[in-house]
Formats: structure tokens, sequence, C-alpha cells
């Protein structure tokens, strides 16, 4: 990847990421916990996208790109995929919490700091 | 590679907030050939955030113990027993614990069994037959009875190990349809 392209991404994955973070707390908000829990869970993985691409210079094009990825050259990030994505995979039968919303959240807070971004 | 975790003792490090590790789903039916494993962990009440990092550290365990994908949900006893939890059936039901390595319902003092209610009046004698040689066997050879360890509590009225389901439907219904099942707790 070019490095005008590489700009471009990082733009992009910090500008999705905070617009899906703020969306995720209005909604959070307004006690919408299923709506919050994916919307955190997608900002965390444009998150996640973005550490890879300042690491890696790529980004992965799938979920299982994204888990292949972070499982052999980041554990860390891995285990915080691993541990989320269920939540999110559910979130369309089964009702989510505010507990687990702000679980995701901190998992969210701490992928930024990683990544250097203010949400 | 085994996927019947709960037939082995397997040297897990875990905190005193766990209550237990339970295999369920797919993977503890009889003749089923898993495509992945279902472990719940039960834990006293402690914070979400816990639970989960907990259960990762203990899917990472088990995930050296099995080639097959682990997907671990994390539970107290609120949690576990609230409506939106669709998995409690077939925990309670299906479960076996890891850590007793017997069936988790076992931990409320109950024993899970399922009942199968069958009438051969409309068979013909040679699909009689057929049937008494399925659950009791013939010429020395064990049936599905001895096999599975279930019983005949009366005619018409066989009790086995929720495990065995499968098997035991999937013979049965090859020569009648009229059979009933209920799940139960003993």
């Amino acid at each position: 990847m070019n490095n005008g392209l590489i700009k471009e991404k990082l733009e992009i994955l910090k500008k999705t990421a905070k617009e899906y973070f703020d969306s995720a707390c209005e909604e959070f908000s307004k006690k919408r916990y299923n709506s919050s829990v994916v919307l955190y869970f997608k900002s965390l993985v444009a998150l996640i996208d973005l550490f890879i691409l300042q690491k890696t210079s790529n980004t992965p094009s799938s979920h299982t790109e994204r888990f292949r990825i972070t499982k052999e050259r980041f554990k860390d990030i891995y285990n915080i995929l691993d541990k989320d994505f269920p939540f999110y995979q559910e979130s369309y039968v089964h009702l989510m919490t505010k507990e687990l919303a702000e679980v995701i959240k901190n998992d969210v807070e701490i992928m930024a700091k990683k990544t250097q971004i203010n949400l | 590679m085994t996927s019947k975790l709960w037939l082995k003792k397997h040297k897990l490090i875990y905190s005193k907030d766990v209550l237990d590790i339970v295999q369920f789903g797919s993977s503890v039916i009889g003749d089923k050939i898993p495509h992945d494993l279902d472990i719940a962990v039960i834990f006293e009440k402690i914070p979400l955030k816990e639970q989960l990092d907990q259960s990762q550290k203990i899917k990472a365990q088990l995930q050296k113990i099995t080639d097959l994908p682990i997907h671990i949900k994390s539970f107290d006893f609120y949690s576990f027993f609230d409506k939106s939890n669709f998995a409690k059936e077939n925990i309670l039901f299906c479960g076996k614990s890891l850590i007793g390595l017997d069936n988790f319902s076992k931990k409320f003092g109950f024993e899970p069994k399922i009942q199968i209610s069958y009438s051969l009046k409309d068979l013909k004698k040679k699909d009689k037959v057929k049937f008494n040689y399925l659950l009791n066997g013939k010429k020395g050879e064990y049936g599905l009875l001895r096999q599975h360890g279930g019983k005949l509590l009366n005619p018409g009225l066989i009790e086995i190990f929720p495990e065995h389901e499968f098997i035991f439907v999937g013979s049965i219904k090859k020569i009648t349809n009229n059979f009933e099942i209920r799940k139960i707790l003993t």
C-alpha cells in the first residue's frame, strides 16, 4: 500500500471509530444497550484495524483475516476481539445489558490508547 | 485430540470465583461428530468484565486440549437463570462438568434423563420383533439399552441418558414414528 493510501485509510478509520463511539454513547444514554453494544464493537473493530495498519501498513479485509492477524501477531488484541465478538454476533437475538456495553466501551478505550486516538 | 473433555480430568488453572466449567451443546451428544465445543463458565457474582477475562484464560487452556474451535460463555447464577439465556435448558440438561466430571445438574441434586414412550400396537409382527431386537439385542449381541445404559421402565416406556437421545430416536424412527419424548430431572 502506498503512503497516500495508508494516510487516507488511517483518516477513515479514525473518523469511523470516533463516529461509532459517539453513536454508541448516545444509544447508551438512551438505555438502548443492543444498539450501543453493536456500535461500541464497530468502533473497537475500526480501532483494531487502525492499530494493524499502524503496525503493518495493511488492513484486514474480513473478520477471519482480522482474527488471523491478531492471533499471530498481537495476542492481547486478539483476546479482546475474541472475547467481544460473540456478543456482536448475538446482538440480533439476545438482549444486551448495560454492564456488557460498559465492558466493550472499556475495551474501545484500551484500543484508543494503543492507537493514540482521542475519542 | 478429544471432543468429550469431561471424560478426563484436565489440569486447568482457574480462580475460586469459578463455580463450574461446563461443556454443553452438540459436542456432548452421543454419536455426533462436533464441529466446535460449547463451554459455559459459571461464576460467583463478580463483575462481568472479570468473568469475561477469566473465561478467556480458561478458553486458552482448553484450546490446548482440543483442535476444535471453542465458544465460551460466562454466567453467574443471576445471568444463567435470566430469561434471556436461551442456552440454560441445554446447559442444565446436557451439560457436563469439567470440574466434577459428571452431569452439571448434579450440582443441584438432579440427574437428567430422557423418557421415550412408544406404542407398537399398529406395527406388523416382524417390526415388533425388530423393535425388540433393537432395544434388547439378539443372539448374544447387546441391544441399545444395554449398550447405552438405558432401562425399560414399563412396557412401552424406556429411560435413557440425554447424550444418547439421537442414537435411540434415530433407530426407533426407522421402525415407528409412534413415540413421544420427555425430558426429566430425577
